[in-house]
């Protein structure tokens, strides 16, 4: 029951109304409340309502201009996805080159491998590379195998376009492992102008030399299981013409 | 043997010999130990065991007239040969 409860003009002075009656506070309070209901329909409550839109209209106009848009974002407008999506791409483009770069890298180890792996092959000897061990030390001690007997026939072949007569002077010998041998073949220059050897020692018109061959079998061979069977080898030395400066064709090996 | 250019194959990478290859003798210095040699190799029915002396005298005479670089023939194999001999001249 306090005091006068004068609502009037304080309500509702944007409406335009003005409360022009100041009697009882009940009768006030009575008359107030339907001004202030929302579903009041009378043109104050309509004005009221329009100015309502017409806020909201011109918030979501500023929204679209384009002067203030950020730059285009595909897909999503949150910005919390964006920013996802971003790391994302970036996240697969690192991976993109990763995976390239492996990939370049696979392929130059493939070309790489060939080289290295004979190189590995003739430092270590494995897969039946020659390897060049302590040869005159080798020599020395070694001691021959005297029950493995092998024979050692001799071939001479000439390039087609050298006119040299090129013969073994036997045609066989038999040694054994671990055993030097010597064995000549005999070389002639039937033609009137010099010639070059492979170790480009002339050889001069109607000159015939004895050319003499040292070798041995490695003592190793008898014991080599796959060596078993063998009993005879055969030493082949071919000539070519040896012109100046010419890089001699090197045979193939199948 | 194929003189065709293979990239493929493997090419086959010539080794010059251990010790090199002899000088020609052209003067025929050492040809009369070569005949021994070869006599002996056709005595012997080329068996290469007999004739070890022999060419150990071969190589003996190309060492001398320089055909040869001077290495001790314990080096080349013979030994066995050398040792024989200094034990016959004691």
């Amino acid at each position: 029951m306090g005091g006068l409860w004068r609502p009037g003009w304080r309500c509702v002075p944007f409406c335009g109304w003005r409360w022009i009656h100041p009697g009882s506070p009940t009768r006030a309070a009575e008359r107030v409340e339907p001004f202030l209901r929302p579903e009041w329909s009378g043109t104050g409550g309509a004005e009221r309502g329009l100015r309502w839109l017409g806020t909201w209209k011109r918030c979501s106009l500023r929204a679209r201009h384009p002067a203030l848009q950020p730059p285009r974002r595909p897909k999503s407008s949150n910005p919390f996805t964006r920013a996802q999506e971003e790391e994302r791409r970036r996240q697969n483009k690192t991976t993109l080159t990763y995976v390239a770069a492996v990939a370049v890298g696979m392929l130059g180890a493939s070309y790489a491998a060939v080289p290295l792996y004979r190189l590995y092959c003739q430092t270590t000897g494995l897969g039946g590379s020659a390897v060049a061990g302590h040869a005159s030390d080798k020599i020395e001690n070694m001691v021959p195998v005297k029950d493995r007997i092998i024979k050692i026939s001799f071939n001479a072949d000439v390039h087609a376009s050298l006119q040299w007569n090129f013969r073994p002077q036997q045609t066989e010998i038999y040694v054994v492992p671990g055993e030097t041998a010597l064995a000549f073949y005999r070389a002639k220059n039937p033609t009137d102008k010099p010639c070059f050897c492979f170790e480009e020692q002339r050889l001069n018109p109607q000159e015939e030399v004895d050319m003499p061959v040292f070798f041995y079998i490695d003592p190793e061979f008898a014991e080599d299981p796959r060596m078993i069977k063998v009993d005879l080898i055969t030493l082949s030395y071919t000539f070519f013409e040896a012109k100046e400066g010419h890089k001699l064709p090197v045979p193939g090996y199948n | 043997m194929s003189t065709a250019m293979n990239f493929g194959t493997k090419s086959f990478q010539p080794r010059p010999p251990d010790k090199g290859s002899f000088p020609l003798d052209h003067l025929g210095e050492c040809k009369s130990f070569k005949e021994k040699f070869m006599k002996c190799l056709h005595n012997n029915n080329f068996e290469n065991a007999l004739c070890r002396k022999e060419s150990k005298e071969y190589l003996e005479c190309r060492m001398e007239r320089k055909l040869m670089l001077q290495e001790p023939l314990e080096k080349l194999g013979f030994g066995d040969l050398t040792s024989g001999k200094s034990e016959a001249k004691k």
